[in-house]
């Protein structure tokens, strides 16, 4: 579902191989936050490589338009480290924004979907607020729910478990491993710099991203 | 020796026709996507924008409106005196509905609208969140700008048809009332002045100025990288670019139209 092949981006990757197969879930480590990020983009078609291809659901995402680079997106859940919300739309409308915009649910089915995620991952704060003001946990998890709310066959978290209490780490947990065995074939991604935020997963391999490589751990 | 590299005297030109070209390509896009506007979030922000530049904005329109009104006919008066009520309702409709009207109330939305979407587009790429927008597979030309640039056109066109309104309303209630002149004679005036050429000039000029608008301050917000430092950088370039293209258009359009 997700391959690298000798990708090769200045400063960054030198030819550097990887890939995660339907249904696997997959750790990589990178050596900072600035590698972790450019990773990031790179798996999204944010930043295009110098060399090499990166082939998602099976399609080169160099090669492809825009438009259906969209579709391969819509298909992706990302789950940012600082919840990636939107901040002149309040709570409940930056949950609800890809599956109204993506999906022709109604309104009345998309609130109960949304409603659902959330008392499933324990968040129960005013949802009519601006995310300005929230604590970055909670922005976390309301950027879990809303990639939770679209179903995608891939999903990738970007140091989601750094600075939780061990509390909602264990619920974020809970859910995420919950999220990957609902639906045969989904990837899950977990982006990091530290073992520390990737204890507790269940990945099917771990990778080191150093020198440019990924290194497979055993 | 190195040579010491010299700026062609007509960099400056390409730049700006490089400049309007990436105006016109945003304009063109923004049409191209229009049918989204289907989608319900696209709509919210449609509507949003239009609270926001059109209606907010109307009481403030219709004040300055009525005020400009005043002003205008009471130095008609001074010029004319009062023994012409049809010249004095020509020259009112003339002044307001072919130059004042558009290129007032395009002036109040540049400096309510332009500072607010440039700022809110540039705060929105410091903090990465039109990337965020991109990685859930929502086009931010459709999603963000589309909705910007009809909504401020709509806005300006009908924010400049209230001004109209209000700056007539405002000279012939003046007028009425301390000068005494019936109302008639002004209505009279006026309609015999009111041909289809000044309302589709009005409505040109309200248009393009719109656009205009839309366009710069869209296209400044979305120029903003990583620094903040930036934002109001981009709001001062996006005022001045506005306020010299709605001159520029002011000026053409009244020149193909009336010379």
């Amino acid at each position: 579902m997700i391959k690298l092949e000798c990708a090769s981006l200045k400063g960054f990757l030198e030819c550097a191989s990887f890939s995660v197969s339907d249904g696997n879930s997959c750790a990589v480590l990178a050596e900072t936050d600035f590698e972790k990020n450019l990773l990031l983009r790179v798996l999204t078609g944010l930043t295009g490589l110098d060399s090499g291809k990166v082939f998602i659901f099976g399609r080169e995402i160099s090669s492809i338009t825009y438009a259906e680079l969209g579709e391969v997106r819509k298909k992706m859940g990302v789950v940012l480290n600082r919840g990636g919300l939107v901040s002149n739309l309040k709570v409940w409308e930056n949950l609800m924004l890809p599956l109204a915009y993506h999906a022709s649910l109604s309104y009345k089915d998309t609130e109960e979907k949304m409603m659902d995620v959330l008392n499933n991952l324990g968040y129960n704060d005013d949802l009519n607020m601006l995310p300005g003001p929230l604590p970055t946990y909670k922005k976390k998890l309301l950027g879990l729910a809303r990639a939770i709310l679209m179903e995608p066959d891939l999903i990738i978290y970007d140091s989601v478990f750094d600075g939780l209490s061990s509390d909602i780490r264990n619920r974020v947990l809970e859910a995420v491993n919950a999220f990957h065995e609902e639906r045969k074939g989904r990837v899950s991604l977990f982006l990091a710099t530290s073992d520390g935020s990737v204890k507790d997963i269940k990945a099917d391999s771990v990778y080191v991203l150093k020198k440019g490589n990924f290194h497979e751990r055993n | 020796m190195e040579m010491q590299k010299t700026k062609s005297p007509y960099t400056n030109y390409l730049h700006a026709i490089e400049y309007l070209y990436e105006l016109f390509s945003l304009l063109f896009t923004a049409f191209r996507n229009l049918p989204f506007l289907k989608i319900s979030p696209v709509r919210t922000v449609f509507f949003r924008q239009i609270y926001f530049a059109g209606i907010e904005t109307f009481g403030k329109m219709v004040v300055i409106g009525i005020l400009i009104g005043i002003v205008i006919i009471t130095q008609i008066i001074n010029l004319v005196g009062l023994g012409s009520a049809v010249l004095t309702g020509k020259i009112l409709i003339w002044v307001v509905v072919r130059e004042l009207g558009p290129l007032l109330a395009a002036i109040i939305i540049i400096a309510r609208s332009v500072t607010a979407i440039s700022a809110e587009l540039g705060a929105m790429n410091v903090e990465n969140e039109i990337e965020n927008i991109e990685m859930m597979g929502i086009d931010p030309s459709r999603y963000l700008i589309m909705p910007r640039v009809f909504a401020l056109t709509l806005s300006a066109v009908m924010l400049t048809f209230y001004f109209e309104l209000a700056a007539i309303f405002g000279g012939i209630t003046v007028t009425s009332i301390f000068w005494a002149v019936p109302f008639e004679q002004y209505a009279k005036g006026m309609l015999s002045s009111l041909s289809i050429t000044e309302l589709s000039v009005s409505l040109i000029k309200s248009l393009l100025f719109g656009m205009a608008i839309a366009a710069v301050s869209c296209s400044q917000g979305l120029k903003v990288r990583k620094s903040i430092t930036q934002i109001p950088q981009a709001i001062t370039r996006a005022t001045i670019q506005s306020l010299f293209l709605v001159f520029i258009f002011d000026g053409i359009i009244t020149f193909i139209f009336f010379v």
